[in-house]
């Protein structure tokens, strides 16, 4: 379901069926708690070892937890209309008048759009092992994420093909780490973007039937699982104590 | 080939190992041996070990020798889950 708020502006997208709302805002919580995990992790080891490389993939998922808040800020929204009648959500109705349901959830969703594909872009350019030397190459970069997330708002699509190319660069990425770590752990996160990028495929095509979007977001479940369980099996390691 | 420098936490890291491969008490030559280091740079690292509480100097029938504390322990784990951690995401 598309809802023009404004025309030519931003607008409110819907494509979960009726039975399968808020189902999608708890995998997205999921995908949140993951993100998080991530974030808090890959900070402590920038705390620890001060390499760079530790901060920018704590950004990167900082940026994608963002991603996934605002959507499911913008959501919830629509599926939970009373929320703006509670004693913050009619305050805020108060001061911006003319904040609707769908008005939340278009801007929700430009953030989204826009979280996601930094997010992504900056794990693309960590994993490309590019440095700030290669200053040019982020700004313009980071350019195009602006642009992409800008003609989101009328073409959803692009986003979810932009987001598909950059998880297709990452994923390969993995692919080669793979080959050349050969490590358990590594071999899931490959798995984990590579489910990651088919959920994006499906994501494209979700205008088309509200069941896509369902298998989408199962997908993408799945994928943030995947990304789980080497951060588990890193922290079963128990230490090792001599007699 | 290109062979990388070790940085400062991986040569800690290797004087740890080495330790810890021993059953946890080293002599200072075989030390010297498994840490690939000159002695004064080795010296420098196990002054930083004492200091942090990673390693202690006992003497055993006279001869100095060098044991891992608990600290240590959980050092080498962190810094063991982090390089696992950084493998897997190819940081």
């Amino acid at each position: 379901m598309v809802f023009e708020s404004v025309p030519y502006g931003p607008r409110s997208y819907v494509f979960s069926p009726k039975w399968f709302y808020g189902f999608d805002s708890i995998i997205e919580f999921i995908a949140v708690i993951v993100s998080i995990l991530l974030v808090y992790y890959s900070y402590r080891c920038f705390r620890l070892t001060k390499e760079n490389k530790y901060l920018y993939f704590s950004t990167a998922f900082l940026s994608i937890t963002l991603a996934f808040i605002a959507k499911i800020i913008g959501t919830l929204a629509i599926y939970k209309p009373v929320i703006t009648r509670t004693a913050l959500g009619s305050t805020i109705h108060q001061t911006f008048t003319s904040l609707t349901p769908y008005s939340i959830n278009a801007i929700a969703l430009i953030i989204h759009f826009f979280f996601m594909l930094l997010g992504f872009m900056i794990l693309f350019l960590i994993i490309s092992k590019l440095s700030w030397k290669n200053q040019r190459v982020i700004v313009l970069l980071v350019y195009f994420v602006f642009l992409a997330t800008w003609i989101s708002v009328i073409h959803y699509q692009l986003f979810y093909v932009t987001s598909f190319v950059i998880l297709l660069l990452v994923t390969y990425s993995y692919y080669q780490n793979y080959m050349e770590i050969k490590s358990e752990k590594a071999r899931f996160v490959l798995i984990a973007f590579g489910i990651l990028l088919v959920s994006q495929a499906f994501f494209v095509f979700v205008i088309y039937s509200k069941t896509i979007y369902v298998l989408a977001e199962l997908i993408q479940l799945l994928g943030f699982i995947y990304l789980l369980i080497p951060f588990i099996l890193i922290f079963k390691k128990k230490p090792k104590r001599v007699k | 080939m290109i062979v990388k420098r070790r940085g400062k936490l991986e040569i800690i890291a290797d004087i740890l190992r080495s330790i810890q491969n021993k059953e946890g008490k080293i002599k200072p030559t075989h030390l010297l041996y498994k840490s690939n280091l000159s002695h004064a740079k080795l010296m420098e690292y196990v002054d930083i070990l004492l200091e942090k509480g990673m390693i202690e100097e006992r003497l055993v029938k006279g001869k100095k020798m060098f044991f891992m504390k608990d600290q240590g322990h959980k050092f080498l784990l962190e810094f063991e889950r982090i390089k696992e951690f950084s493998d897997s995401f190819g940081l």
